[in-house]
Parts: structure tokens; C-alpha cells; sequence
């Protein structure tokens, strides 16, 4: 009887913890629902239709059109070619960069605030204010190239920053690069300090080496960590678009960096084709899900517990 | 019974004028009703400042209307101007470059000027207040856009074309003589700057002259027509005729950018803003007469000085005798919002523009009124004889409801042959293809 009436009472405390939950998370969900979920099943339901995004005139069920269309299309290949590759080319240095620095600032002990405050700070700034202030730096008269003149010794080699097909897709990586290492550094640093102490202490006592501490011991258990930043630079990499807008606004060549956001953007706004537009948002939305799911399973294979 | 109707007819026939001058007033209360006018313009802080001086006037005068105006940069505010025609929320009055515009004019997005209302007797009146064919391109003309032959949708804040703008200075310490040695030819503009030219290795720190890199259909078409080519033929079916000419001019250019003979670049800092500084860095560069004024507000030494001149657009050798193309900022009316607020926003875009001499006396802005151009202030204004005689040979620019659409792809085609090393021919071949594919979605 005792036990049926402390069963009841712990049901109603969960049942209350419960409702709480909800009223905590509905606004959450109200706000996903409007500014993303709405969107997405706009974008996914445009996608078959022909709409001008100026035009009054009603949108026109066309089927698949508009995706044979974007998957026939050169522009849109050259547009996966320019997003993978500077996926890749930013995406990758920056978690083996952040992971070092991170442990080069943990490891120095000292300033350890001031090395984390002074990283982080380019995060701070807009992608807009970051691409304006490169944008400076990267000019024929710029310092970027008075500093590679400087280390080689030579001068007045322009090395084309942003006038070269090639230089301008390691432009706009520099520039991302600069911007995020700080963010995932700090994630880093974070995932480090919590790994216990006890387990270095008994590494040394059982005779590892730093090195080997670190393979075996760090690496493996920031698993969880790497797996977090790995994801958010990848997603944040697929989703790039300011850096390419504003050097394409300042001459820089469009078709080397003209990512998938960047001809979403010009689809709908400069040739006003709404449904062309939505069909290469919601490929590039299905490729970022896809990535998300696999990496998530690769890292919860072998979950780190301490 | 009877006395009682007679009274009852008698009392409202008494009354009804008095119903009558109610619903007059209530009518006139009506059109007195509150009136929010929202304005959006491109950045130009001597406008700027001016134009809202004149919303005030017109404030004061019209206690009934408020104006909201809002300045954005020059780069952005045609896509904000289309995403908020998408979200049905554009802003009651707005101004946009010809080419720019027309797609939302052939949208249907635009109200047309009720011409009485700002006091003509019809629109012949007002098209005759301009230069001839001033109005055209926002004109239906036979009626076939929207139905209504003859009506306007359009009135502009400038007429633009591009002349050369020379600092002697610069020409004279590469040991040329200005009056005599300003090129003519493109060959001359490029021979010229090979002398003017001062580089450290492959950077350059003065250039000779340099294009207005992104208003391709404005300053650089005119070039390829003057070879024999077009951007889309007269029958609108075939898109970029001739493709020898666009070889050409495209060749040009890659003989001009970094990877030909090295003379500037669209990376290069903006040519006009530059040359205003007057600090020994480019001597030539493509601009209006708008220039002037801003030259006076930026470096009134070098504008006061006798240091600069203005010189016509160059033509080819052998090519046809074309000038910049001109183009226009039309100030236009949003149809989406309702009647009495068109015509309220017409009248203050009627007012703002019947100050046509303070437009060119304080910005240089030319609105293209007879009354303008025949005035003494166009006159007085430096060089102002050499924009109107090229005006003589010069053409509208090419507009279309994908307009806009055809200038990026041209200038896809002129930075792939600048900078990405690739052969004219085939950036032609590509630029034919991507634009035939409008023409004919379009058609």
C-alpha cells in the first residue's frame, strides 16, 4: 500500500517534471518551427513550381523541372566544386589547428586567459566586418603582400590574392580560417580540462611519455569533442557565404568561389528564379543532413566515458 | 397622412444639400487622411541632405503626409528593393538604375503617373517638358505591357553617361602633353597608359586609366558595338550578335588585365575614387558629370584647380563613332500600395524633381528637362559641353526584363579572361550560350 502510494507520488513529481519540460522547450520549438521547419517545407514545396520572386503572377507546378535543370547545369557543378573545396580546404586544417593550439595553451598554464581571449576575438566580429577588413589586407597594395615580399626577401611580387582563380579560393579559406580557429580553440580547451587529472597521473607513474599520453590518452578522449567540432566547422564551412559575397562585390573572380549559398542567393535575387533557387537549398540541406548522421554514428560508436 | 409625407419630402429635399456637402467633406477628410510615404535611395550624402530638406517642405506643406527616408549602399539596394517587393512590404517610392529597374517595371510593380494630378493636361504635356525620348523606356507606349497606352511609370533623377575624366598633371610628368596626347582611340588609351604606368615589380602604383569594373552594360557594351556586336539582336531573338566584336573586346581586355600587359584591374582600388585624391595614382577613369560635384566635396584644390579635364569616350579604330550609352535613375511609385497614397507619392517625387537646377548645382545630378539643359547652370558647369555632345552619339543602355541578369553574365565572361586565363573565344562561346538560354526563356 506504502509502496503504491510513494510509486503514485514519484509518477505525479515526474509527471509534473515532465510538463515543465514542455514549457521550457515549446518555446524552442516554436521558434524552429517559424524561422527554420516553415522554410524548409517552403523551400522543399517551391522547388517544383516556376516563380519569379518579383513577379504577382501565381507560381506553376512544373514537377521535377527545376531539378533536372540545377543537376544539368554546369554553374551548379562548379558551385559543389567550389563548396567542397573549400569545405575541405578549411574544414580539415581548421580541427588539426584548434586541437594543437588548444594544447599549446593548456600546456602553457600561463596567460592561458589571455592566449584564449586574444584567439576568440575574430569570432566576436561579423563574417562581413572580417571579409571588409581581409578585403584590405588582400588589395595589390595590401599588407599581405608586403608581408610575403618581406619573408621572401623580394619585391613587389603581387601574389594576386584576389585576382588569381586560384589565390582567391585560398583567400577566402585564410579568411575563415582566421575567423573560426578561436571558437573551435576555446571548444578544445574545454573538452581538455575535463579530462581528470588522476588518469595523466597514473600514465606517468606507469612510465608513458608525453607523446604517448597524448595518442592514448587525450586523443581518445576528446573523441566526443572532436566529434562536435568536426561537425559544426563542417556545417559551418557548407554554409559559407558572406567572405565569397563580399569579394565578389570588390572584383574578385565569381566562378572560383562561387559556392552553393552564393548562387542560391544570386538564383533568387538576381534572376529572381524562386524554384531553382529552393531545389539547390534543399540538396544542399539533404547533403548536410546526410554528413551530420554519418558523423554522428562514427563518433557514438565508441562513446568515451571516464 | 399625405401632410405628413409632404413633410417628410419637404425636410429631406432641404436637407440633401446639406447631406451632399457632408460626403464632400468627408471626401475632402479622406483625401486628407494620414499618408506614410516611405523612401528608399542609394547612398549620395549631398542628395541625401538636400532631398530631405525637401521632405520637410513638403511635410510643412502637406501636414497629412510623413516621409521616411532611407539611405542604403549603392550595391545592395536593388536586391533589398526586390526581397521587400517579395515580401509585399517594398517602400512607396524608390529610384534604381534603368537597367535594374525595368525587370520590376515589366513585373507590373510600378504605378503609373497620374499626370493631372501633378498638374499636366496629359502625358504628351509632361513628355514634352523633357528631351526627346527621355521617357521612353518607362513608357507603354501602344499599351502592350499593362493595357494602358501612352501611360508613364517613370521620372528621372539623372540622366548619366560617362565621359573620361584626365589629370594634366600625372599626363605631363609621363611626358605627354594633355591637349594634344588624350587618347581617342582604345588603342590610344592603351598605348597612353603603357607610358603613365609606374609599377614595384608586378604591383601597380599608377595606373594610366582604368574601367568601372561591374556596370558592364553602361560602360563596356558600347565598346562591342562599336566593333559591330549587340547584346541581343533587333527581332529579340538572338542573343550576343556578332561574336567577332566580343572577341575583340574581350581580347582587349585580357591584354589589359594582369595576366596581359599588366595597366589595372577590378581588384585595383575603384578608379574614380582615386583619382579625386589626386595623389599620383591613376590619370584617366570613366564617370558622369556627377563626378564633379563629388570631386569638389572630396579635394575642392584639385577640383578648383586647372589640373583636370574631361575628355569624350574613346571609340575603336575603324569602329563605329558610338559614346557611352546612356542610363537613368528613375524615381518610381509602388503599385502595391493604395491609390491615394500613389498619387500623394508622385506629387512629392514631382516636387523633389521640379528642383532641377539644385540637383545639378549642388550633386551635378542632370534630370534630362529641357529647362535643365538649356539653363545657365548646365552651361557654366566644367565640361558639361563634352557629356552633351556625346550624348549626340550615344545610345539608351540595354534594358530588358533580364537586364540585369545579362550584366552579371557579361561580367562573368570579362574576369574569366582577365583573371582565370581563359580564351576569349570561349568566354564568348559560354557568355552566347548562358544568355541565349534568357532570351529564349523569356521570349
Amino acid at each position: 500500500m506504502n509502496t503504491e502510494r510513494k510509486g503514485k507520488k514519484r509518477r505525479g513529481v515526474e509527471q509534473v517534471q515532465a510538463r515543465w519540460g514542455w514549457y521550457f522547450v515549446i518555446p524552442a520549438i516554436v521558434f524552429f518551427s517559424i524561422f527554420s521547419f516553415y522554410p524548409i517545407i517552403n523551400a522543399f514545396t517551391l522547388s517544383f513550381f516556376k516563380k519569379n520572386m518579383i513577379s504577382p503572377i501565381p507560381p506553376r507546378f512544373i514537377g521535377l523541372e527545376n531539378y533536372i535543370y540545377v543537376l544539368q547545369s554546369s554553374d551548379f557543378w562548379n558551385s559543389v566544386r567550389a563548396t567542397l573545396t573549400f569545405t575541405l580546404g578549411t574544414f580539415i586544417p581548421l580541427v588539426i589547428a584548434s586541437l594543437v593550439i588548444a594544447l599549446l595553451i593548456t600546456l602553457q598554464g600561463r596567460n592561458f586567459r589571455l592566449w584564449q581571449l586574444l584567439y576568440y576575438s575574430p569570432a566576436v566580429l561579423s563574417s562581413a566586418v572580417a571579409a571588409l577588413i581581409w578585403m584590405l589586407i588582400f588589395t595589390p597594395t595590401g599588407i599581405a603582400n608586403q608581408f610575403v615580399n618581406t619573408l621572401r626577401n623580394t619585391s613587389g611580387m603581387d601574389m594576386r590574392w584576389l585576382s588569381s582563380g586560384e589565390m582567391v579560393q585560398i583567400s577566402t579559406m585564410i579568411v575563415y580560417f582566421w575567423k573560426y580557429i578561436g571558437y573551435f580553440t576555446v571548444l578544445y580547451i574545454t573538452g581538455i580540462t575535463k579530462i581528470p587529472a588522476v588518469i595523466y597521473e597514473a600514465a606517468t607513474i606507469d612510465g608513458a611519455s608525453r607523446s604517448q599520453a597524448f595518442f592514448k590518452i587525450t586523443l581518445p578522449l576528446l573523441k566526443p569533442t572532436t566529434a562536435l567540432v568536426s561537425i559544426v566547422a563542417m556545417l559551418q564551412c557548407l554554409k559559407t557565404f558572406s567572405t565569397q559575397f563580399l569579394f565578389t562585390q570588390s572584383g574578385a573572380p565569381k566562378a572560383p568561389i562561387n559556392v552553393i549559398t552564393l548562387n542560391i542567393y544570386n538564383t533568387a535575387l538576381k534572376d529572381y528564379n524562386v524554384g531553382r533557387a529552393s531545389v539547390m537549398s534543399i540538396l544542399l540541406f539533404v547533403t548536410m543532413l546526410i554528413l551530420t548522421i554519418i558523423q554522428l554514428k562514427v563518433s557514438r560508436s565508441d562513446d568515451v566515458t571516464y | 397622412m399625405k401632410k405628413l409625407l409632404g413633410l417628410v419630402l419637404a425636410v429631406a429635399a432641404l436637407s440633401a444639400p446639406l447631406f451632399a456637402n457632408g460626403s464632400q467633406d468627408s471626401a475632402a477628410s479622406a483625401e486628407k487622411k494620414p499618408v506614410t510615404l516611405t523612401l528608399w535611395t542609394h547612398e549620395d550624402p549631398n542628395r541625401q541632405k538636400m532631398e530631405e530638406q525637401f521632405a520637410a517642405e513638403y511635410m510643412a506643406q502637406n501636414p497629412h503626409v510623413t516621409i521616411k527616408y532611407s539611405v542604403f549602399p549603392s550595391t545592395k539596394i536593388q536586391d533589398l528593393i526586390s526581397s521587400a517587393y517579395a515580401a509585399k512590404n517594398a517602400p512607396s517610392i524608390w529610384n534604381l538604375e534603368l537597367q535594374k529597374a525595368y525587370p520590376l517595371y515589366t513585373a507590373g510593380l510600378v504605378a503609373p503617373i497620374p499626370v493631372q494630378a501633378l498638374g499636366f493636361k496629359n502625358e504628351q504635356a509632361l513628355i514634352d517638358t523633357y528631351l526627346p525620348g527621355m521617357l521612353d523606356p518607362v513608357t507603354d507606349k501602344d499599351g502592350k505591357l499593362f493595357g494602358k497606352k501612352g501611360k508613364i511609370y517613370g521620372l528621372p533623377l539623372e540622366m548619366v553617361n560617362f565621359c573620361i575624366y584626365l589629370n594634366k598633371k600625372i599626363f605631363r610628368d609621363a611626358g605627354l602633353d594633355p591637349d594634344k596626347d588624350y587618347p581617342k582611340t582604345w588603342e590610344d588609351v592603351m598605348a597612353v597608359s603603357e607610358k603613365i604606368v609606374k609599377r614595384n615589380g608586378d604591383i601597380i602604383t599608377r595606373r594610366g586609366f582604368d574601367f568601372r569594373y561591374g556596370d558592364y552594360l553602361i560602360s563596356w557594351v558600347p565598346m562591342v558595338e562599336q566593333l559591330g556586336g549587340k547584346v541581343v539582336s533587333d527581332d529579340g531573338k538572338e542573343a550576343i550578335v556578332n561574336t567577332q566584336a566580343w572577341i575583340k573586346a574581350l581580347q582587349f581586355m585580357q591584354d589589359w588585365g594582369p595576366n596581359g600587359k599588366n595597366l589595372g584591374g577590378p581588384t585595383y582600388p575603384v578608379a574614380r575614387k582615386v583619382f579625386d585624391n589626386n595623389k599620383d595614382e591613376i590619370a584617366m577613369h570613366l564617370s558622369g558629370l556627377y563626378q564633379e560635384a563629388r570631386m569638389k566635396t572630396s579635394n575642392p584644390d584639385f577640383y578648383n584647380s586647372k589640373d583636370w579635364m574631361v575628355i569624350p569616350y574613346p571609340v575603336f579604330k575603324g569602329g563605329k563613332d558610338i559614346a557611352n550609352t546612356y542610363y537613368f535613375q528613375y524615381y518610381m511609385v509602388n503599385s502595391q500600395i493604395p491609390e491615394n497614397e500613389q498619387v500623394e507619392a508622385w506629387k512629392f517625387v514631382a516636387y523633389m524633381l521640379s528642383h532641377g537646377d539644385m540637383y545639378l548645382e549642388k550633386v551635378a545630378l542632370t534630370q534630362p528637362t529641357k529647362k535643365v539643359f538649356e539653363g545657365e547652370v548646365f552651361k557654366s558647369m566644367p565640361y558639361s559641353n563634352v557629356f552633351y555632345n556625346d550624348l549626340k552619339r550615344a545610345h539608351v543602355v540595354y534594358h530588358s526584363s533580364f537586364s540585369w541578369r545579362v550584366n552579371e553574365l557579361i561580367k562573368e565572361a570579362i574576369e574569366n579572361v582577365m583573371m582565370n586565363k581563359v580564351a576569349p573565344a570561349d568566354a564568348v562561346a559560354k557568355l552566347k550560350k548562358d544568355v541565349q538560354a534568357l532570351v529564349d526563356e523569356n521570349r
